[in-house]
């Protein structure tokens, strides 16, 4: 495909709890941008990128969410709002006005939240004509993330696995003073809360080593009482690319959410996903949509339900060679997608 | 003015100065309590058909269009005859009935759409009562109502039911989502 000429991308982002809203939206930014694509990222609460990306990104430029009415900043030539936030009514003009005056209609897309269920596929890239409000008569596109080549793929940076490959696991560790003993296993905790003791330690437990948690901030206390053999220690804030390679660094990952999961499908080690969770129950119809998606087996199925809450916690946790395996496969046939930031790419190619 | 989630298989909305009778919707649930709603479409005045999505609170118009109660009478391919108080009777192409042939039985009384004159589409109430001619045997511990197994209805349709529910059993449906609400 002939290559497109740099685009302006506005990327709206909307901060409702944790990090994942805005974690997701700058790995998206700091992707395009490093396509070649221009991006302004508008988020009404940027805090956590102070740690996230401190050092920001060539070719994203951060802005406070446009509030005032009578900003007439024009939009750029893609519009995304993440995962459905609801844009400014002045945002919605420029969207407007810009569709009836330009030469080229602004490609506006909603960036859905990732799930594994089976409507993923059927909603991907369908249109969403306006009914109401300033932007009556023009149309949006949901856009959805996804596990499947039906739908838009996963936030894969092209250098990505190559990093992984050459990571230099010990030089990491001891540039952020973490000091596993010979045979120490080491283990990532970022969750929402810990269900239950049991839940944590089945999934601890390998072979009688002797293990350290490593506590990611944000994980919900307070921690359960530990047995001496598990050893606890607190990192600090993370920027992304040292976060992932935690993900790497270590044996077995806790992690929770929507970013948090795709990186650690990309670090192919052991995992165990919490969702997050919804008042009314619908978390465990879509933890269900990703066991059965990838045809998980029992152990890691029990291992992942007890962790989310849902039953009681095993007595012993998957066998860790064969989980392994099975985040190895599962990572092999992700691999084979293309990535959301590409996907995204050729479809505002061929909408413009 | 309607929301996207309260627009059900028979309505007619305008979309792109085009009345379109949905065929089918499908609420599905997303992250943080957001819900879409995912509609298949066919013009009425050339019978060209699209797929759109909406958030589920998104405003729309519905075309109010003239209804009349009749019962479900026969299918003769690929029509479905519907009848009146007054014995007249009103056919509507299979295509156009969208999700209610899940739920048609015989007499069955239903709203039949017209515009301009012809029936084009039929509304089924919100909720009704079906029984379950095939599912898994109950569970017993599981009250929970969360985890769900496949239960098949007369027609053949397939809906989701708590793990308690047994074969025999008359449950009521949501007809707009397709969902167990409780067993009556």
């Amino acid at each position: 495909m002939p290559r497109m000429p740099q685009l302006q991308w506005d990327l709206f982002c909307r901060v409702v709890d944790n990090f994942g809203d805005v974690g997701v939206c700058w790995r998206l930014a700091a992707d395009l941008a490093a396509r070649g694509e221009r991006v302004r990222l508008w988020v009404d609460d940027a805090r956590a990128l102070a740690w996230m990306a401190p050092g920001g990104a060539a070719g994203v430029e951060l802005q406070a969410w446009p509030d005032a009415e009578d900003d007439t900043r024009p939009v750029g030539d893609v519009v995304v709002e993440a995962f459905g936030c609801e844009l400014p009514p002045a945002v919605l003009v420029r969207i407007a006005e810009k569709a009836a005056e330009a030469p080229r209609k602004p490609v506006w897309i909603n960036l859905e939240y990732l799930s594994a269920e089976g409507y993923v596929e059927r909603s991907h890239r369908l249109r969403s004509p306006q009914m109401h409000g300033p932007a009556r008569g023009f149309s949006k596109w949901f856009f959805y993330p996804g596990f499947t080549a039906a739908t838009g793929g996963l936030l894969r940076e092209p250098e990505l696995m190559a990093q992984r490959e050459a990571f230099d696991r010990d030089a990491w560790l001891a540039a952020h003073r973490i000091a596993p003993q010979p045979g120490e296993q080491l283990a990532s905790l970022f969750c929402y809360q810990v269900p239950s003791v049991e839940a944590l330690l089945g999934c601890l437990d390998h072979a009688g080593h002797e293990r350290t948690l490593l506590l990611v901030p944000g994980t919900a206390p307070p921690l359960p009482a530990l047995p001496p053999s598990v050893r606890v220690q607190s990192l600090p804030y993370l920027t992304q690319p040292d976060f992932d390679r935690l993900l790497w660094a270590c044996d077995l990952n806790f992690v929770r959410g929507e970013d948090s999961l795709v990186r650690a499908l990309w670090a192919g080690r052991p995992f165990i996903w919490q969702i997050y969770p919804q008042h009314d129950g619908v978390h465990e119809l879509k933890l269900q949509a990703f066991l059965d998606r990838f045809d998980a087996s029992p152990d890691i199925r029990a291992a992942w339900r007890a962790w989310n809450g849902l039953q009681a916690a095993p007595v012993a946790g998957p066998d860790r060679a064969s989980w392994q395996a099975q985040c190895l496969i599962w990572r092999k046939a992700l691999l084979a997608q293309t990535d959301l930031a590409s996907q995204l790419l050729s479809f505002v190619a061929e909408s413009l | 003015m309607k929301i996207a989630q309260e627009i059900r298989a028979g309505n007619v909305i305008m979309h792109d100065k085009n009345p379109m009778v949905v065929l089918k919707t499908e609420y599905s649930r997303g992250g943080r309590n957001a819900a879409t709603v995912r509609m298949k479409l066919k013009s009425l005045l050339n019978n060209s058909g699209t797929e759109v999505v909406f958030k589920a609170d998104d405003k729309m118009d519905q075309i109010i269009l003239d209804k009349k109660e009749c019962t479900y009478s026969y299918f003769a391919d690929p029509m479905y005859a519907f009848m009146d108080a007054e014995y007249n009777q009103f056919e509507v192409e299979a295509e156009n009935m969208g999700d209610a042939v899940q739920y048609l039985e015989d007499a069955m009384p239903v709203e039949v759409v017209f515009y301009d004159g012809k029936a084009i589409s039929v509304e089924l109430p919100t909720s009704l009562v079906r029984e379950i001619t095939y599912t898994e045997p109950a569970v017993k511990g599981d009250t929970s109502g969360k985890v769900l197994k496949p239960a098949k209805l007369a027609t053949g349709f397939e809906i989701s039911v708590p793990l308690f529910v047994e074969t025999g059993d008359k449950i009521e449906i949501d007809t707009r989502t397709h969902e167990y609400r409780k067993r009556v």
